[in-house]
Order: C-alpha cells, then structure tokens, then sequence
C-alpha cells in the first residue's frame, strides 16, 4: 500500500515538473503565438508564416516551404491528433467560409460602385442555395428594367453577381472593377451600364447577354469558399454569350484575392484578355492567349 | 506550351575561353482557369565548346580578334546563328578583367553575341555565376543547407556561399594555377605573378622569373597555397597571408558551411585522379589540385561533386544568368531590350511611410543619383504591396511620375521593377497618367537592389513574360 504522504509527494513532484515545463513553453511559442495569447481571431494569423513544429531541423528552410501554400503543413501534433491550435483554426476557417455563403452584400456597398440592383429568380439565401437553376435566370420584370437602365449593345458589358462568397465581391469586386474599366478604356474600349446582380450564378450572364446584346459580358462573383479564403472572386467572360453558347465557350480567371492574383492586377489583365476577345471574336477554348 | 529560348554563355578568363549553348524552356504552370504564371521549367546545356587558351596580345591585353574568332568558330561548329540567341551572357573573368581593353573585347563581341547578350565582370559576380554553374546553389536550397562553391581557375579563387539558395557571401583570392608558370622544360620559373611572390617569399622561396625551382619547392607551394583555402573556409585559423591574397574581400565566416563544392581548371586535379604528365600545361595547377585533396577542406568538411568543374563559370553565365519576369507586366517590345540600367531601390523604412510622401523620396533619390552618375537614367525598383486598393494604385503612380520628373525628359523608357504581383496595373496607371505619351516598362516578381544594374529582353512566351539579367555588383562593395 502507498502510504497517503507518499501520494502527496508524487504529486507534489508532477506539479513540480509541470511547473518547469511550463516555464520552457514561452520560450518555444512563435511570436504569432504569443500574440494570442488572451482570446482572438485565430484566422487573422497568416498560417504561410506560422511554424507549429517545435524544433525544426532548418526553420529557415521549413518556412520558405510553407511561403510557397496555404496548405495546412508543418502544424505538428499531438499523439495522431492535431494540436488544439490547429483543430480551432480548422473551425474557425470553416466559420468564415460559412459566413461568405451565407452573409448578403450590403445595399450600402452596391450603392458606393454606384450601380443599381436586381436579383435572380430566388426569393431569399436558402432558396438560392436550394435552387441553383434560379440563380441562373432573371424574371421578365427585371429584364424590363435591364432594358430601361442599360445602354444597349455595348461593346463590353460588365457587371457583378453575389454568387457564393459575398466576401469576395464585398472585398474584391471594386478594385478588380476599377481597374479593368482603366485598363479598358486606355484600350479605346466603351463599357455599358453596370449593376449588381443578387442570388446571381455564372451562367445568368447568358441570359443577361441575350438581353443586353454586348460584345463581350464580363462577370466578377464570388466563388465557392474553402478552408484557405473566404475571399476568392472569379471573373466569367464569353465572347456574343447566350444560352445556347457551350460552357467551353467561357473564359474564367479564377483565384482573384490578396493571396492569390491581387484584385487589382487580375483587373488589369481582364482588359487586356477582353481586347484580345474583341481582336479574335471568340472566347473560352476557341481564345488563343 | 512548352517554349525554349537558345541562350549563350561566353566566358572569357585569365586562362580559357569557353561557350556554351544551352536550351532554356519556358512553360505555363497555371492551371488554364488562373491569370498565367510562365516559369523556367528546364535548363539544358545543348553545346559545350572547346576549351581554348585565352588569346593575349600582351600580358595585360586580351587579343579581342582572336577571341573573335575563336567565337566564330565555335558558332559554326555548333551550327548556331547569332540571331537564333535570344539571351545569355558574355563574362570577362578573373585576372583577365582588371585587364584594359575588356570593353574593347566586348565591342567586338557585341554583333555576334545576338540581340540579348551582355557583358559583366567582377568577381563576386563570377563567383556566384560559377555557383550556380556547379549547382552548388540548386543543392543548398535542396538540402537546407549552406554551401561554398570554390571556383579555382588559373588566375583567381571566386567563391560564393549559398544559404537555402540565396547568395550570403562572396569572396576572390589570388589563388590559381597558372599563377606560377614554369619554362619549356619546367626547371625555371617563367612567370609569377606579384601576389604569389609575397606568398613565395613568406615562406623563404624564391620563385622570381627566371629562377631555378625544384619539385619539392612547387610541392611545399601548393600546399600553401591549398592552406590559404583551408584558412578561408575556416577550418584553420587566418593567418596575414590569407589577408594578402585576398583581391577583393574576405568570406565573413560568421556562419556555418555545411559543404564544400570546388569548379574550375583546378577541381578536376581534385576529384579525378589526374595522372599523367604533372607538367602538361607548364604550371602547378595539378600539384594545387592534389594538395587541395590532401587538405583539411576533405577531412573537416563534407565535400561534394559539383555538375561542372571546368566549365562551371561558363555553363552558370549561359544556363543561370536569366530569369524571367511575372507573367503580368507591362512593356512595349519597341522598347526593348534595354540593357545595363541602374536600379534605384526605395529602403523598407522609405516603404513604410504613406504614398503621398513617396513622390518626395523619390525625388531626392533621383537627385542624389544623378549627382553620381550624370548621364544615366536609373529604373526605380521597390517592394510593393500584396495587398493594395485601386487608389493605392493611384497613388504610387502619380508619385513615381512626380518622383521621378527630373529624368522623365530622358530619351529612354519608364523603367519601374517590383517584387509583388502589381506590375500590369501599375504600368497601365503610369500609362494613363502620362496621357499615353511615354513608353512604360513595368515588371514584378524580380528582385533587385541599390547598385544592381539589369537588362530586360523583348518579350517572351507570346508577349507575357521578358527575360531579365540582374547583374549584382552589392557582394563587390
């Protein structure tokens, strides 16, 4: 039997050892660590700069690696599992996926683009998510107003859509917008009469290209969130789009953010890709770029 | 959509001249549906020539219609027009470019070496070139490691220490192997070189022109100078001659080198067992070679086989010395190439302040610039930002163009480098503000800094990329 004083003793020197233990750990933390120390958003640490692994045999190395993705490596462990810091930031880059999806774009932001709106044949987010096929089509009155609103057969037509990621157009859609019309415009290219398009999907853009007869439709939307950003946009383009065109008659840009192509230099490659649209009269896989 | 472009190296030492062809291949790596991202995906060296001997119509003057010729040659037999080679480099190295007439050299070079090809000297920068020629550079990033390349030539020791694949340190001594040559049948010295003679007489040799050398005295030479090495790398303490025969600066040696390469002339003496007439070439650049394997270099450090020995400098200066831009820029392939244009580099402190202050600090920069250097217009090289606004845009425009208002009369283009992925949008803002009216060269993803001097190309990949050499003197000064 182990006597009572002798428990207290083991115990008295487990505390003890932890104590020593935790005195090493501030030492080991990375800086991003330790600035988080009282409660914070996890997601505000760039995980491309944040090294979980204790004693790395070249850290130097180890970082340079993990400059290069976004992809969750070097986050260490515990036993098999993943150490709390990583299942959180798991979670809470799940939260701000969901939070793209399910989050509106403000009427305030559509007002600052100085666009007007009109919206998809869904009623509300639930039935826009339920119901993709009415993402993709506008009813007969928005297509009135289209026509009242908008300068017909322009040359380019661009506009912007919600799709799944509010945070992308919310974060994104101006500078990208900005910078194509300079881009265009130092081309000699004439746009028409912009909007935003709520509860909108891609293909709504051929519709909308029957409606107002551009050239050229360029569409900015939020594309579908993973765990790397929230705020990714695309960009849709087609050459006399319709509903009858193929898909394989769409150019996209994809991957526009601050970590992947910067909405303002995907904006000024945009103009250029629409030029060479126009040169060529086609786009999608007949493009040759 | 694989693209080669046909690049040439020429390099032009104390001892030999040498070209190379080799095949750069540019491909897409983007996936269809992102903006494109062109990368050197492949480096092939198609055409090795052969070694010749440097031509010399004096001890101090490279004969520069012999090497003419010799490029001619080479050009013939490797069944390659000067107008198929796209980009590369001619180097003038070692010894040979403290020599005078290297511009004359390069002028007579110029027509045949196609539209891109350039000349650069110094040896830090030959110390690095040879690098990357012996893969010394490719394998520390590899390995996580450091790594000193020794690029042993006849005239002078480049080296350069890699860390991770990023250049740490350079250093030139006056070690090589034909710094000590002998006469026709090797019992005299015929020629010696000053600084060789410090070090002869140091150890209580004599080994003037013209003065009877024995084999023992080429062995116990060779041993120190194999010693010198030993002392630049650290594994024995520096001694005053190290300090002696260094030419430009010493390595700093506050850091740890993992291994060691060696290229040039004298690392085939090292590795391979070089049997034969010890005498071939009247020097001592084999008995360098055994005593550098002897030395403490193999037993101290870990030594490895480097891609190229002899031909290192020549295959880095053909294979490694261009890079390309981002794949989002913007120029007007009129305005290309451009060539030998300094770079004026904003510091991290002058990035950090607010753009409405930049027009101001460029300015100064540009001022104090053309102070130094009257007649030339620098590009300005910055930073940049991942993240910036379509104002921010605006912004950093209007205050290049007001920065740089004193040198935008000058009859050549815009010129504008940054790191960060901006360069498209940037150029057709500065394009825009100056009412189209100037030519715009404006590329990313190409780092530079104050000092360096770069050429850009003409269009590559079906416009979307330009070839760019960055020319680094920093390690030099």
């Amino acid at each position: 039997m182990i006597s009572e004083d002798k428990i207290k003793n083991i115990i008295a020197e487990v505390l003890g050892s932890m104590a020593t233990g935790d005195q090493a750990s501030p030492s080991q933390a990375s800086p991003a660590a330790e600035a988080c120390e009282e409660l914070c958003d996890l997601t505000a640490v760039d995980l491309k700069k944040e090294l979980q692994v204790p004693e790395p045999a070249n850290r130097e190395a180890y970082l340079k690696m993990k400059a290069t993705t976004p992809a969750r490596i070097g986050i260490w462990r515990a036993g098999p599992r993943p150490l709390t810091r990583s299942l959180l930031r798991f979670r809470a880059d799940h939260a701000v996926a969901q939070d793209a999806v399910f989050s509106n774009v403000s009427d305030e932001f559509v007002e600052s683009m100085g666009m007007f709106q009109i919206t998809s044949c869904c009623k509300d987010k639930d039935h826009f998510l339920t119901r993709p096929d009415l993402g993709r089509k506008i009813d007969d009155e928005t297509i009135a107003t289209l026509k009242e609103k908008c300068k017909q057969s322009p040359r380019v037509q661009v506009y912007i859509a919600d799709g799944l990621s509010s945070t992308a157009i919310e974060t994104n859609a101006k500078d990208a917008y900005s910078s194509i019309l300079q881009g265009l415009k130092g081309h000699g290219i004439e746009t028409g009469t912009p909007f935003f398009l709520k509860y909108g999907r891609v293909p709504a853009m051929d519709v909308i290209s029957e409606v107002l007869t551009p050239e050229v439709t360029v569409l900015l939307i939020g594309e579908r969130p993973g765990l790397a950003t929230g705020e990714s946009m695309s960009c849709y383009m087609a050459y006399k789009a319709s509903t009858t065109m193929p898909e394989a008659n769409r150019t996209v840009i994809s991957n526009i953010h601050k970590g992947g192509t910067p909405a303002v230099e995907a904006g000024a490659h945009i103009a250029d890709i629409v030029k060479t649209m126009l040169e060529q009269k086609a786009s999608g896989l007949d493009l040759k770029l | 959509m694989k693209e080669t472009v046909l690049s040439a190296g020429i390099d032009i030492g104390t001892s030999t001249t040498q070209l190379v062809f080799s095949k750069i291949s540019l491909e897409n790596m983007a996936s269809m549906m992102s903006v494109p991202r062109i990368q050197i995906v492949d480096k092939e060296v198609v055409y090795r020539s052969d070694i010749h001997f440097t031509p010399l119509v004096s001890k101090i003057e490279i004969d520069a219609r012999a090497v003419r010729t010799i490029v001619e040659q080479e050009y013939a037999k490797a069944g390659v027009t000067p107008d198929q080679v796209q980009t590369g480099a001619v180097i003038i190295t070692g010894e040979t470019a403290r020599k005078q007439n290297a511009s004359e050299v390069l002028s007579m070079l110029s027509g045949l070496a196609g539209e891109f090809v350039v000349a650069t000297a110094g040896p830090s920068l030959e110390g690095i070139i040879a690098g990357k020629g012996a893969n010394a550079q490719q394998e520390s990033k590899k390995r996580g490691a450091t790594i000193a390349n020794l690029d042993i030539g006849g005239g002078t020791t480049n080296i350069a220490v890699f860390n991770n694949g990023e250049v740490i340190d350079t250093a030139c001594l006056d070690i090589g192997g034909r710094l000590i040559r002998f006469s026709g049948d090797n019992s005299k010295v015929a020629y010696c070189s000053d600084k060789m003679g410090c070090l002869t007489r140091s150890m209580g040799l004599d080994a003037d022109e013209g003065t009877p050398i024995s084999h023992g005295a080429i062995e116990a030479i060779s041993q120190r100078m194999a010693g010198i090495l030993e002392e630049v790398v650290g594994v024995v303490p520096a001694t005053g001659e190290l300090a002696t025969m260094v030419t430009d600066k010493d390595l700093k040696r506050d850091y740890a080198i993992d291994y060691i390469t060696f290229s040039g002339g004298v690392a085939d003496c090292i590795t391979t067992n070089c049997d034969g007439n010890d005498f071939e070439f009247n020097d001592l650049g084999r008995f360098l070679g055994r005593a550098i394997a002897k030395s403490r270099i193999f037993t101290e450090k870990q030594v490895l086989e480097s891609a190229e020995t002899i031909r290192a400098t020549v295959v880095g200066a053909g294979s490694h010395t261009t890079d390309i831009s981002g794949s989002t820029v913007t120029f007007n392939d009129d305005a290309l190439p451009v060539q030998n244009v300094p770079i004026l580099k904003l510091s991290e402190e002058d990035e950090a302040k607010p753009l409405e202050t930049w027009g101001r600090t460029i300015a100064e920069k540009v001022e104090w610039f053309r102070l130094k250097e009257e007649h030339q217009t620098p590009a300005l090289a910055f930073k940049g930002f991942d993240d910036i606004s379509f104002e921010g845009i605006q912004l950093l425009a209007s205050a290049i163009i007001q920065g740089m208002a004193s040198v935008m009369n000058d009859k050549v283009p815009l010129i504008v480098v940054v790191e960060c992925d901006l360069a498209k949008v940037l150029g057709q803002t500065l394009k825009a503000q100056l009412d189209f009216k100037k030519d715009v060269i404006c590329i990313d993803t190409v780092k530079v800094e104050n000092g360096d001097y770069i050429d850009i190309g003409q269009g590559l990949a079906g416009g979307k990329v330009v070839p760019v050499i960055v020319k680094t003197l920093l390690f030099g000064y």
